[in-house]
């Protein structure tokens, strides 16, 4: 790009914004560092890019934030991006636990990460505005050995419309030249596949969708539970969230009375695909998968094993699980193995917490729906030869 | 001008661009969020050969200050970064290298002050530097941050005082953006001009004594001077920013305004917060023909006089707070402009506290605020952004509390046998130790495959009766008290890491004096501190005090070698040749340059009744120590426990192999499981003897921090560390073979 380049469109307030939605782990922090750089080194404009993070765990919600802006516009925003014209969602599970959706504006144009047709897109997921592009990435990523990111940023370079694929793709060999030059290529190949894809599609215009209040990230409102990421309207566990701590109700001090109340979290969609699955017949009672369990799930009550007395293992608080399967590594009689959480969507012996007092509350679910995370997760990590 | 290169770069990566130009001779630091990148990236440019500086990741922030200090004396130029309560705990140091006049320049990636801990970002950290003497620059872009760097070295050196580069933590920290950075680090170089310290501790044909011993009436001359050298300072800027500006064509001053000339409101804001309001300042102006402006301070030590010329018509002055003075109905940065205000206008001065904790402050915050100020009822000050909390659907009680009883199912039994001065522990079997309630709830944050968890469940196991613990900053206590949950059952308390022993000691003493008087029922409990190996660096000195009190607490430590918490930086037990985010691998650098630390022998020096290491690879051994440390604990003193915990995210393999891993460790004798009771060293499990012995190559070859080494080129560094292992194991058979060792 030789001459000063011209933002086509902008939203009231001058600024071009671009929002990426994902789970740590498919590099849509590298994806929204390499938007910013284009914005600000290849189209000369001055532009901005940070991520938050609501964890450092992996399969963790991620969000990246893209601003750019004329160049001789002092870029003054620093605010998480709301109503973007782009919103790119890496990872379609998202859509089930997290209202990604509530600040789209009918400009807003959608990238979303899917096997799924537009129009089955746009049914499966009450996309309520916005101009719907889909793209199978983590197919396309794996064709080309290439990785997510890439090929979103492809199909984000596409969308745009302003931005040359040569941009783009000297975009991308600079940065994984730096340090991987042997992936240029199929990064590269997964970049075009990714802009190709897209540049043929014509977006489809949802509006008839429920129209949602735009919600401004508040993060100063504790909900009981949590709700840091906010729980989509639509799903009813979200009915009960009215409780909040505040200033007037809040114990002084930040003290907390509330004992053993992680144990609301829903951390199931921590797991990458697999379970332990419990095999009753073969346990032995030996206490070591409860020896190396970091979540604390396995519920023994106290019983009777081979005409003794004892401590016997009544099966896995799956709930807690976050599937890591030291257990399965350490039984010792293949009482726990590995087994695909989609095989098995009734879990046997599943086993709520012994020591709660009540069953009559709601779980905050942390991260994407598990048994989709899982396994697209796992698939992306075996494509080899990646960049992070 | 100079000749300029793009960057597209963060705050924190400029201020560290910067120093990479200037070439500093001495960084002394300790990692804290969110200036921790800055050591971070200087590191890897070191790893890479692209500057010379050296860098020293101190123990603690007060060490860090006093290296930079010493560096300092010695006629070095020194940098430093820090945050927060990083910079709380180096305070103390601050006057002392104002006070005796040696520059350099330290950044404040400025973070709010704990407790209740918090790591984002807001201005109650910089605000404790006001009366240090030192001369302090906000900085409310990331390119600032940038020249002021530069900026505030020569100024520092010109008038021989030190001076801080402050910004937002987090928003001009992480935040990148497009920015301007001179090609040739020369042009830095030459810019700032050779460095002629005024006095050099190591002038040995001028020896000078530093740091005297001084009354009255000499410190007051003495901070005279410090003042004075402030009105220097004053002086000097004007000059100084005209000349960065013939360089680097950007113009800067003490103090920037923003459509202020006809201004009616004016608004007085620090930081990044400042573009905020002139995008509101902007809006209001076009929309509503309101007449509004806005000014901030670059300079807020020395302070400008002239801020008052920005307020030509000023009828209302909203001035925004991102931090508070309890008490005094307003920020410091409120006080400040009250008092410099006084008998200069005539305008209504409002106050109002935002952004705290690092909450955003939109465009549309901004407009609230101004909403509501010009109100002529509104009040003086005001917090923005607070909720009231709203009572709705009754919270269920998850759990009851654990009683005594529940808490004793007697897993272990301990007895001390007199005549041989050990504590017997019987029974201690895995499978009936599953009838030990958990202390700890599930929920928590850990990552999958987490060796805290496991190995506070393995302890815990063995610790019958009632247990109140105490967690050091760190992943463990992160993981599990996230407002506004807790995954604790039993009373926990935090503290800052390098004063979690202490305050534990205070609580042991209080409940002794406490039954004592008769005011505390019948009973007794187990004190417990955890402690990752950061705490254990930061911490010694409060843990050493602990031991050498012998008080009655067990003081655990889980060491993952590394400082997870905060990205992975090297901590003192990381092992050698590891890879950290602050011992980088690159053509200058094959990971962590020095061993690990030998923890257990520092507290084994202290002579209290038991020291330990467990492994979670051998779970019983682990329970009967918990146990035994528990006894010793109640009826002796101090006790110390060390577990080698698996960290997958940062040693970067396999969460469900990382029983293996710890196991691996234990058989390399990388790990020694040993206990030092009464004075007497016993080794509970020998790999050599059992057959089991692994070159440290195969343990440094399960993970992807140490996986390197195992490479021909570092062959030498291998040998050196299975050199020392072997060194440091051969030691304990010794010990173990005779009683007086």
């Amino acid at each position: 790009m030789t001459d000063k380049f011209t933002l086509p469109i902008t939203k009231e307030n001058g600024y071009f914004e671009i929002r990426l939605e994902s789970i740590g782990g498919l590099g849509a922090n590298l994806c929204g560092k390499m938007l910013g750089e284009l914005g600000a080194l290849y189209l000369k404009l001055n532009s901005t890019s940070f991520s938050s993070y609501g964890s450092e765990k992996r399969g963790s919600p991620v969000k990246s934030h893209i601003r750019w802006c004329a160049p001789e516009k002092f870029l003054r925003l620093c605010t998480p991006v709301v109503e973007p014209n782009v919103l790119g969602i890496f990872h379609e599970a998202l859509l089930k636990n997290y209202p990604l959706l509530s600040d789209c504006t009918e400009h807003t144009c959608i990238l979303l990460n899917t096997n799924l047709s537009r129009e089955e897109a746009a049914e499966t997921y009450h996309i309520p505005h916005g101009r719907l592009f889909c793209i199978p990435a983590l197919d396309i990523a794996i064709a080309e050995k290439s990785r997510v990111n890439m090929v979103m940023l492809g199909a984000i370079t596409a969308i745009l419309g302003f931005v040359p694929l040569e941009m783009a793709e000297e975009l991308c060999k600079n940065t994984v030249g730096k340090k991987y030059p042997h992936l240029i290529e199929a990064n590269l190949n997964g970049l075009r596949r990714g802009f190709e894809h897209v540049k043929e599609q014509r977006p489809l215009i949802c509006s008839d969708g429920i129209s949602e209040k735009n919600v401004k990230p508040d993060t100063n409102t504790h909900t009981i539970p949590d709700t840091t990421f906010p729980l989509n309207t639509k799903n009813p566990i979200a009915s009960s969230t009215s409780y909040t701590w505040g200033y007037k109700n809040a114990p002084i001090g930040g003290i907390n009375p509330r004992i053993g109340s992680t144990v609301s979290n829903d951390l199931s969609a921590s797991r990458e695909g697999y379970i332990p699955l419990f095999i009753k017949d073969r346990c032995i009672n030996c206490g070591l998968c409860d020896s190396t369990c970091p979540d604390f799930v396995f519920q023994f009550m106290p019983g009777i094993y081979k005409e003794k007395e004892c401590m016997v293992n009544m099966g896995p608080d799956y709930t807690h699980c976050k599937g890591c399967l030291r257990c399965v590594e350490v039984c010792p009689t293949n009482a726990l193995v590995m087994a695909l959480e989609k095989d098995y969507p009734e879990k046997p012996f599943d086993r709520p917490n012994k020591n709660l007092l009540t069953n009559q509350f709601s779980y905050t679910k942390h991260g994407p729906d598990a048994s989709i995370t899982g396994e697209s997760y796992l698939t992306e990590q075996q494509i080899h030869g990646g960049v992070i | 001008m100079e000749k300029q290169n793009i960057l597209y770069e963060s705050g924190n990566e400029l201020a560290a661009y910067a120093a990479k130009q200037i070439n500093y001779h001495v960084m002394g630091y300790y990692p804290i969020t969110p200036s921790t990148q800055i050591a971070e990236n200087l590191d890897n440019m070191k790893a890479e050969n692209l500057h010379d500086i050296t860098l020293i990741a101190a123990e603690g922030e007060h060490s860090a200050a006093g290296i930079c200090y010493g560096a300092s004396t010695a006629g070095a130029r020194v940098f430093n970064a820090t945050s927060a309560n990083g910079l709380l705990y180096a305070l103390e140091q601050f006057p002392v290298q104002s006070g005796t006049r040696f520059p350099m320049v330290m950044n404040v990636a400025c973070r709010t002050v704990s407790g209740p801990l918090c790591i984002k970002g807001d201005h109650s950290d910089i605000m404790y530097m006001l009366n240090t003497g030192w001369i302090i620059l906000f900085a409310h872009s990331p390119q600032m941050v940038y020249d002021l760097n530069i900026l505030g070295l020569k100024l520092a050196e010109k008038v021989n005082l030190p001076v801080a580069i402050a910004f937002d933590g987090f928003f001009t920290s992480h935040q990148k953006q497009k920015c301007m950075v001179f090609e040739d680090d020369n042009v830095v170089q030459s810019f700032l001009g050779d460095k002629n310290p005024t006095y050099s501790l190591l002038d040995l044909k001028h020896p000078i004594t530093i740091g005297s011993y001084m009354n009255e009436p000499d410190v007051m001359n003495n901070r005279y001077q410090i003042h004075l050298a402030m009105r220097d300072a004053s002086t000097y800027l004007p000059t100084l920013f005209t000349e960065y500006e013939k360089i680097s064509g950007r113009h800067y001053d003490t103090i920037e305004g923003y459509r202020y000339d006809d201004a009616e409101i004016m608004l007085i804001v620090l930081g990044s917060s400042y573009h905020t309001a002139k995008e509101a300042i902007d809006k209001l102006r076009d929309e509503q023909d309101l007449r509004i402006g806005a000014v901030t301070l670059i300079s807020l030590r020395p302070f400008p006089k002239t801020l008052i010329n920005y307020f030509p018509a000023a009828r209302t002055i909203i001035i925004l707070d991102r931090q508070d003075s309890y008490g005094a109905e307003g920020g410091n940065l409120s006080m400040e402009i009250r008092s410099s205000f006084y008998r200069k206008t005539h305008a209504r001065i409002l106050s109002r506290v935002y952004g705290l904790g690092g909450k955003d402050l939109f465009v549309e915050d901004v407009l609230a605020i101004i909403k509501e100020c010009i109100h002529p009822r509104a009040s003086l000050f005001a917090y923005y952004g607070i909720t009231e909390g709203q009572i709705g659907e009754k919270q269920p009680e998850y759990f009851a509390p654990l009683t005594e009883e529940e808490q004793s199912p007697g897993i272990t039994v301990c007895n001390y046998d007199c005549e041989s001065r050990k504590m017997i522990v019987t029974s201690g079997k895995l499978s009936d130790a599953t009838a030990m309630p958990m202390r700890i709830a599930p929920g928590h944050g850990a990552c999958p495959g987490c060796g805290i968890p496991v190995n506070l469940n393995l302890l815990l196991k063995g610790i019958e009766g009632n247990v109140v613990v105490l967690f050091q900053t760190g992943c463990g206590m992160i993981i599990t008290t996230g407002y506004p949950k807790t995954a604790f059952r039993i009373p926990y308390i935090h503290n800052l890491f390098q004063n979690g022993a202490a305050t534990l000691s205070g609580v042991e003493a209080a409940f002794q004096e406490l039954k004592r008087r008769g005011e505390y029922p019948e009973g007794d409990i187990t004190f417990l501190m955890v402690s990752g190996d950061g705490g254990m660096d930061i911490g010694m000195g409060s843990a050493l005090g602990t031991a050498l009190r012998n008080q009655h607490v067990i003081l655990f430590e889980y060491d993952n070698g590394g400082y997870m918490n905060t990205g992975y930086q090297l901590s003192y037990s990381t092992p050698k040749g590891a890879k950290s985010s602050t011992s980088h691998l690159g053509k200058n650098q094959y990971g962590k340059t020095f061993f690990h630390k030998d923890t257990p022998e520092i507290m084994a020096a202290t002579h209290i009744p038991y020291v330990a290491t467990v492994a979670e690879s051998n779970p019983t051994d682990f329970i009967k120590k918990a146990a035994k440390a528990a006894a010793y604990s109640r009826d002796f003193g101090t006790a110390y426990i060390k577990a080698l915990s698996a960290c997958p995210l940062n040693w970067n393999d396999k969460p469900n192999l990382e029983r293996s891993v710890i196991a691996a460790a234990v058989d390399s004798c990388y790990f020694p499981l040993y206990e030092v009771e009464q004075g007497i060293t016993t080794l509970n499990y020998n790999p050599i003897t059992n057959n089991k012995k692994i070159p440290i190559e195969k343990w440094f070859s399960m993970m992807g921090r140490t996986k390197h080494l195992v490479q021909e080129e570092y062959s030498d560094i291998v040998a050196d560390i299975q050199a020392e292992v072997d060194r440091r194991f051969a030691r304990l058979i010794a010990r173990s073979e005779n009683r007086l060792l």
